[in-house]
């Protein structure tokens, strides 16, 4: 602390305060009320207009016990979640790894990029198009190699597979940045000592570079997964969940559960439900950083 | 110096936007507007439009706003607008949306001399769609009815002269006019289910009519999903998808593009149809009574004007409802009647449906005509959650067309899930 | 100059074939916006449109209301990530240079509030918004109007302050060396005018990288958006706009009319962004920096 006028001091004294003021006002208002009312609200049968009565637990007992879907829409986005990551997080690595060792990397770099500032409306709809079954992109080209065309989006088999790759394409870009990041990090010296040894590219890929990448692999992992989780804006446009709601995932189904059956406490309960296991992805997701030693991501 | 002042303008630009933000969007509007949602787009609802203008020429002070909100997004859209408190203040509202808004308290109770004019005008079922527990609350509009519609040329290439009357007959000739590319994908379906939740679980309960057997008990506090007419009805569309006939991708807009011979639609998509034939609209599309083995029937379904309960101008409202459906033109149409018969809808005003008819006479339009009047059409019955159910009920049908449960199985499952959906309906 | 080896053929040849996964699907948008409604209809679709439709996207803008969308769009993103902005810089900066009571607090509430997902915040702030107090029609218990909602507070607002935003000033803040305020306050400067002339200008890369990542996010916000503005229709913003034309133009025959629609909603972000990418990037490692 350096000298200085008691009146300074006293102003110096309150300034955090105030830099603070916006956000803490903000917690309070669009934070911790909203989680208050939203827990109230899961513990009575308010439809939005009328009164609501107090139902206790009765909202969570039912999604468990009695709701014919919640378990299969979670089941859902389980699954969709864990083939994001399957599909996503080591595509971006492969292509993060080949850019990195090429020329003109922020042309790649930008062409991986260009979904992450398309809205997901249109890429919903680019795809709807792309997939389409007869007059699709995709669909003409597999015919021109003599090869099946599948019902992408209408299959019930296929449906979630392919949201799962529309998805890994729309995130692409994204972790490919975060991994081009981290591999920039790696210090080259281990790199020249693996070759001095006569490592061929792919040993060195798996012995050198992908233990150094631990940590980035980590992040983008967990993040992808807790993104992944919460996610239902896709779904409500490319799919509207179907077919037979293959791809109604947990957020669309207590989405609808809200806002057009107006069962607001059910889904609120419900998103309570959702956001806990999230929660807990998250707080996995801190322990095993720490445990990294990667505080600095 | 430069910083401080850039940043001062950068702070001030901040709190104009703040504050432009936080003035509610209504600040400025004229005495009275009154907000009309309806589902027809602007170029449908065009001759309502133009009757807008002329009631505000001749109202000064009062401004009609036309909120166009697509069929599939009205009720969440009501719902949500209404729990937001800025709810429209006149609704073309689908009767079967009616019993949940009623329930939520939404719906304004007609003036006595309203109702009268309604029940003296308006034929019997759409005056009995218009009414929830035995109270009228609104004025009917647009009436439709499911009917099959086939594509001649393709039917008589495939050396049918006749639509199938069963759906046995449907299959046969569905199969005779599919046509698959070389990837085996249906490009030009036999029949067209269609995508949409509507599309699905009406065109089954218009079966159901068919095979003479109510959907739902007259009570509304039950279902008969479990009637074998019922399974049978899901069996056969099953049967569809499996033989190749249809696929899941075929939309109802399909017929209109060629790229489908048959299937279940309702006649306000009659200019759409036209424009997509041109002039081999009336040669080429046939209209024909849903395939059954049953007595024959079908439903009907109605549209009406209401008004929203917490709207300020509820009498300025149902004066400009009773205006557009009473007050009429040259060509003896009310403005509601005009956009409908422009759209080749029928209504349960019977002036409007005289003066219409020279517009009813085309073999597509009498196909319809005749299908509202035969016995077997019934009224689609008003439900509670009606729009859930529907999504329940085009869930359970999907599971079994995929081959994931059997018909009976399924229906039962959708049965017991809508019995307690209908057992929440306050009594 | 040595011959490229094989391996490098190889791995331009994979990044070639993932650029076209990459931008084939944007083209086949763009050439789908130009067919006529014949080529839409033909069984199977023409795919290469023989006499380009340039008007349909003159059209899409006369039959649709996309300026009000597009400026929709630009006002609230632009609102959102002003408030943000200033709200993480203030906040990130009093979170790295200041240890007084309440900061650690402050610290751990911006690192778990990250943790609940929005859509739990849904619910509870559309009735928030709708019982703010003596707006919008209600009285001083919050009854009887719409409150906020069907104005572009309900917009902004609940976007004013991100816990990952201030988080992220906080790192960039830590930068900043405390040699630097600490000459400035002898020199008898106050803490905004600190704030407001050193802090800022140090930390503007870090402003500049924020600015474009939340402008990115909520350009592309559908969810809340579309809630609160059902009843709403003026304030719809351009991907709103967008999903509820599925409706409208469900005839295949105006397929054209909503992929130029589409192709508008796009274009103009993607030139702008591409200029800005440097930020973009540095924004997403900026986690990296040393704290």
């Amino acid at each position: 602390m350096s000298a200085g006028s008691s009146s300074a001091f006293a102003a110096r004294g309150l300034a955090p305060y105030l830099f603070l003021a916006p956000a803490a006002l903000f917690a309070l208002v669009f934070l911790v009320g909203p989680l208050g009312f939203a827990l109230w609200v899961s513990t009575t049968d308010w439809n939005g207009i009328g009164a609501a009565r107090p139902v206790g637990w009765g909202n969570y007992r039912y999604l468990f016990e009695q709701d014919p879907f919640f378990m299969r829409s979670l089941l859902n986005t389980f699954l969709f979640a864990a083939g994001s990551l399957i599909v996503g997080v080591p595509l971006a690595l492969g292509i993060a790894v080949l850019i990195a060792r090429s020329r003109l990397q922020s042309m790649w770099r930008m062409l991986f990029w260009l979904p992450m500032i398309t809205n997901i409306v249109a890429i919903a709809y680019i795809w709807r198009f792309l997939l389409n079954d007869t007059n699709g992109l995709l669909n003409r080209a597999l015919d021109l190699l003599g090869l099946p065309g599948p019902d992408w989006l209408t299959g019930i088999n296929w449906a979630m597979p392919s949201l799962i790759m529309v998805s890994a394409w729309m995130t692409l870009g994204h972790n490919v940045l975060l991994f081009l990041a981290g591999l920039n990090e790696i210090d080259h010296s281990y790199h020249e000592a693996a070759e001095l040894d006569g490592a061929g590219p792919l040993r060195l890929f798996w012995h050198v570079t992908l233990p150094l990448l631990r940590p980035t692999l980590l992040f983008v992992t967990v993040t992808s997964l807790i993104t992944a989780l919460s996610s239902f804006a896709l779904m409500l446009v490319m799919t509207e969940g179907g077919p037979a709601r293959a791809t109604t995932v947990a957020g669309l189904y207590l989405y609808d559960m809200a806002f057009t059956d107006l069962r607001l406490g059910r889904a609120s309960a419900a998103a309570f439900v959702l956001a806990a296991i999230i929660l807990a992805f998250s707080l996995a997701q801190f322990r095993l950083l720490r445990r990294g030693g990667v505080e600095r991501h | 110096m430069i910083q401080t002042l850039r940043t001062l303008r950068f702070v001030l630009a901040t709190c104009l936007t703040l504050a432009g933000a936080v003035a509610p969007a209504s600040a400025a509007s004229p005495p009275t507007t009154l907000r009309v949602a309806a589902h027809y787009t602007a170029k449908q609802a065009a001759p309502l439009l133009a009757c807008f203008k002329r009631y505000e020429a001749a109202h000064p002070g009062l401004r009609i706003d036309y909120q166009q909100v697509s069929y599939r997004d009205y009720l969440q859209t009501v719902l949500i607008s209404r729990v937001g408190r800025s709810p429209a203040d006149i609704y073309n509202l689908y009767s079967i949306w009616a019993p949940q808004l009623i329930g939520v308290g939404a719906l304004d109770r007609p003036p006595p001399s309203l109702e009268r004019l309604v029940r003296a005008a308006y034929t019997p079922a759409t005056v009995q769609a218009a009414t929830i527990g035995g109270r009228l609350w609104g004025m009917p509009s647009a009436v439709s009815v499911y009917q099959l519609v086939y594509n001649r040329r393709m039917l008589a290439a495939a050396g049918y002269r006749a639509p199938p009357r069963t759906w046995a007959e449907l299959a046969t000739i569905g199969a005779a006019t599919v046509r698959r590319n070389r990837q085996g994908n249906v490009v030009r379906g036999g029949y067209a289910f269609g995508t949409t939740t509507a599309n699905i679980a009406h065109t089954f309960y218009a079966q159901m009519y068919a095979a003479g057997v109510p959907p739902f008990t007259a009570d509304g506090r039950g279902t008969n999903l479990r009637s074998p007419a019922a399974a049978r009805i899901v069996r056969e569309g099953a049967m569809l998808f499996r033989r190749g006939i249809t696929s899941h991708a075929m939309t109802v807009g399909n017929f209109a593009g060629r790229a489908a011979a048959m299937t279940v639609l309702a006649n306000w998509q009659k200019s759409a149809l036209a424009e997509a034939f041109g002039d081999r609209f009336s040669s080429e599309v046939g209209v024909a009574p849903i395939p059954t083995d049953g007595p024959g029937g079908t439903m009907i379904y109605s549209f009406f004007w209401g008004v929203e309960r917490a709207s300020p101008s509820r009498p300025q409202a149902w004066a400009l409802i009773r205006w557009l459906n009473e007050a009429r033109g040259r060509d003896g149409l009310t403005c509601t009647g005009r956009m409908l018969g422009g759209m080749g809808d029928l209504t349960g005003n019977r002036a409007d449906l005289a003066a219409m008819r020279g517009q009813l006479a085309d073999p597509f339009s009498r196909g319809f005509v005749a299908a509202l009047e035969a016995p077997g059409a019934r009224p689609q019955a008003n439900v509670w959650h009606a729009e859930e159910i529907d999504r329940l009920l085009r869930y359970y049908i999907e599971l079994a067309w995929y081959g994931r449960m059997s018909p009976p199985a399924a229906l039962a499952t959708a049965d017991r899930e809508i019995r307690a959906i209908l057992a929440e309906q306050p009594r | 100059m040595r011959p490229p080896h094989p391996l490098a053929l190889l791995r331009y040849a994979a990044l070639t074939l993932g650029a076209l996964a990459m931008a084939l699907p944007f083209a086949d948008m763009f050439l789908g916006a130009l067919r006529t409604p014949q080529e839409l209809l033909a069984v199977p679709q023409v795919y290469w449109p023989r006499d380009p439709q340039w008007r349909n996207f003159a059209r899409v803008f006369d039959e649709l209301p996309m300026a009000t969308w597009l400026a929709n769009s630009v006002f609230v993103t632009s609102a959102i990530t002003l408030l943000q902005l200033i709200t993480s810089a203030m906040a990130g900066y009093a979170l790295a240079k200041f240890r007084v009571p309440g900061t650690t607090l402050m610290l751990r509430l911006v690192l778990g509030a990250q943790m609940f997902p929005f859509f739990l915040l849904i619910i509870p702030i559309f009735f928030l918004l709708r019982f703010v107090p003596l707006l919008g029609g209600n009285d001083l218990w919050g009854q009887g109007g719409s409150g906020l909602l069907g104005s572009y507070a309900a917009l902004v607002l609940p976007f004013a302050v991100s816990w990952y935003g201030i988080f992220l000033m906080r790192q960039f803040c830590l930068g900043v060396p405390d040699e630097v305020i600490d000459a400035a306050r002898l020199d008898g400067a106050g803490e905004f005018r600190i704030f407001l002339t050193i802090v800022l200008p140090l930390i503007r890369p870090g402003l500049a990288t924020l600015g474009i990542f939340v402008f990115v996010y909520h350009w592309n916000e559908v969810i809340w958006t579309i809630t609160v503005t059902r009843g709403a229709s003026g304030l719809q913003t351009l991907p709103v706009g967008i999903y509820l034309l599925r409706g409208a133009f469900a005839d295949q025959s105006t397929e054209a009319l909503q992929r130029a629609a589409i192709c508008i909603s796009v274009l103009p972000v993607m030139l702008v962004f591409l200029g800005l990418q440097r930020f973009y990037v540095r924004g997403l490692t900026a986690g990296s920096v040393k704290g």
